[in-house]
């Protein structure tokens, strides 16, 4: 779109001899949200791993903001204003709503020098942020264990909007959701990126991709089959992309 | 069901322990003969406060998805390295200071020093070699115990510093100042697990360690700390235990460990983790110290007592999984 927030270059990955990206290049521009697609074990998870911090990459590098960037730990990632949300759920179920909404970033007050939990300022904003979202959860002081897996999700969705920081990656993000809670989070997705943060966004479901996606990018054994602004491709071109029957670095087709 | 009878099931649930301590205790009183005294109740919590502080440290752990079997001879250890620097016969070395009241910080800093040295190493062999916290904590609980052999030979340390022992003499509103340590750092360390992020932090990371791990908290650090809290407190308990038997033997505190668990699993903390609170877990250790005390004033043979211990651990257990079906009933 404008200028690149992210940047990969040549990125690859490898558990032993097993090569499971081969060379990885593409961008993603502020406000811009990426489709990242591909057939199961084609790199996906490991890509967002890699940029979320919780895998290093065997070789290539990485810019984020222009400059050289590499997260050894998703807590490094974070500091950088990249938030992730992964495909198996990242909650505390033992907790409740409000501890789960501010893990590891809890607000505190000091009493006598000791950093004391600000409870009531913390469930103050994680009801707003949910109103806000038109998330319902009967009460925040509710163990997660005790909720729904689509309410489990939406915590999950709101966090990220309510965190936002730069580049927010989403490992199929909607895969416990219904219809309406879909169509809500794919509009809180473009919410975020009209905020200027840009979203990478995972998924198996080529219509979720073109609802929401400005480009397209496809991953096939280890490298990009393809990266194609939407508007400029269709399903039946990417499924060709996915499985292989369009050559590697296809442009525009259909 | 209303909000306010559900309200109401919640907080007994969560405080399932107090009840049944409060239900034992009415019993004993009515069925006990001489059981309903002043005196009888401060010996509940006098006598807990050893297994009491142990049963923090284990709590910590355990809360935070790891285990630690070291803690009883981690207290065995600081209780010997009290006794044989300050106690004046056996292989006490009768070590003076002066003034006297300097022997009390230094005693304990050295406990609580040998302690935390124990748990550092277990956390970081735990945390940096990713052993099973079972294993390793296992073997520190055998070294450990033949640490304490190997300096005292097998032989005793008595007569313990008179500026020392002044804490398990000198009374505090009927109870004496050690049984105040206990129950001071019930408090302390309840405060830090509710209201603090550390604590907050431990709990949640004894529910999902990924989760915390990617949220970016630093869970090594928050680990190796609880295990380093584990094992100081495993070190005060050791410290209050020289103080009681005013000195330190081989075998001290042999069988401590198990108490240890079953308070904290009756107290309600899940072996699972991420489950359990520090009130519920002095409840459990005056549970069970109030049972010890209705089987003495009975006249019962004292080797009543373990099998009664085991059946209790039972019953919380059945009890736990209990109260999950009607959690789940709730939600």
């Amino acid at each position: 779109m404008n200028e690149p927030l992210l940047v990969l270059d040549n990125v690859t990955k490898n558990y032993g001899a097993i090569e499971a990206l081969k060379g990885i290049s593409f961008s993603i521009g502020k406000g811009e949200v990426v489709a990242l697609l591909g057939d199961n074990g084609a790199g996906k998870s490991t890509l967002v791993k890699i940029i979320a911090g919780g895998l290093e990459p065997t070789s290539g590098r990485m810019l984020f903001e222009g400059k050289e960037f590499l997260a050894r730990t998703p807590a490094e990632a974070k500091a950088a204003g990249i938030e992730t949300v992964y495909q198996d759920l990242s909650l505390c179920t033992n907790v409740d709503v409000v501890a789960n909404f501010f893990m590891g970033r809890e607000i505190t007050r000091k009493v006598l020098g000791i950093p004391v939990l600000d409870e009531r300022a913390m469930e103050a904003v994680v009801g707003k942020a949910l109103a806000s979202a038109g998330t319902r959860i009967p009460s925040l002081r509710t163990n997660v264990e005790h909720l729904s897996g689509g309410q489990r999700q939406a915590i999950e969705l709101n966090r990220f909007v309510h965190w936002g920081g730069k580049l927010v990656l989403l490992d199929e993000p909607f895969a416990a959701l219904g219809v309406e809670q879909t169509r809500r989070g794919l509009d809180m997705i473009r919410q975020v990126a009209n905020q200027g943060i840009g979203v990478v966004i995972i998924t198996h479901i080529m219509q979720q991709a073109f609802q929401v996606a400005d480009r397209i990018v496809v991953i096939r054994q280890g490298v990009v089959a393809g990266d194609v602004a939407r508007n400029k491709t269709s399903p039946d071109a990417v499924i060709n992309m996915i499985t292989g029957e369009t050559l590697a670095g296809a442009g525009p087709a259909g | 069901m209303n909000p306010r009878t559900r309200k109401a099931l919640e907080f007994v649930l969560d405080n399932l322990v107090w009840f049944m301590l409060l239900f034992v205790l009415v019993v004993f009183s009515i069925f006990v003969p001489n059981y309903f005294q002043l005196g009888i109740f401060a010996n509940i919590i006098e006598a807990s406060s050893v297994l009491g502080v142990m049963s923090i440290g284990l709590a910590l752990v355990i809360i935070a998805g790891h285990m630690d079997l070291s803690v009883e001879s981690v207290a065995a250890l600081s209780a010997m390295a009290v006794g044989i620097l300050f106690c004046s016969s056996g292989i006490g070395m009768g070590v003076q200071l002066h003034p006297e009241w300097l022997m009390v910080p230094v005693s304990l800093l050295l406990a609580l020093a040998v302690g935390g040295i124990i748990g550092a190493f277990n956390g970081y062999l735990v945390v940096k070699v990713k052993m099973s916290a079972f294993i390793i904590t296992l073997a520190s609980y055998i070294w450990v115990r033949g640490l304490v052999l190997v300096v005292s030979g097998g032989r005793s340390a008595q007569d313990l510093a008179p500026a020392i022992r002044w804490f398990g003499i000198q009374r505090l509103v009927g109870l004496p100042l050690t049984a105040w340590i206990a129950v001071g750092c019930f408090v302390v360390f309840s405060l830090i697990m509710a209201k603090t992020p550390f604590g907050r932090h431990l709990v949640m990371i004894g529910g999902n360690e990924t989760a915390t791990f990617r949220a970016g908290i630093r869970v090594n650090r928050n680990l190796v700390i609880a295990f380093v809290l584990a094992g100081a407190i495993a070190g005060l308990a050791g410290w209050l235990l020289a103080i009681r038997t005013s000195g330190a033997t081989a075998n001290l505190g042999v069988g401590l460990l198990f108490n240890a668990f079953a308070a904290v699993v009756i107290g309600g903390v899940s072996l699972k983790g991420g489950v359990g609170t520090l009130p519920g877990v002095y409840a459990g250790v005056l549970l069970l110290s109030a049972i010890n005390t209705a089987i003495n004033l009975m006249g019962l043979p004292a080797n009543f007592t373990q099998v009664i211990h085991g059946l209790l651990v039972l019953a919380a257990v059945l009890l736990d999984a209990f109260k999950q079906t009607i959690r789940q009933r709730l939600a």
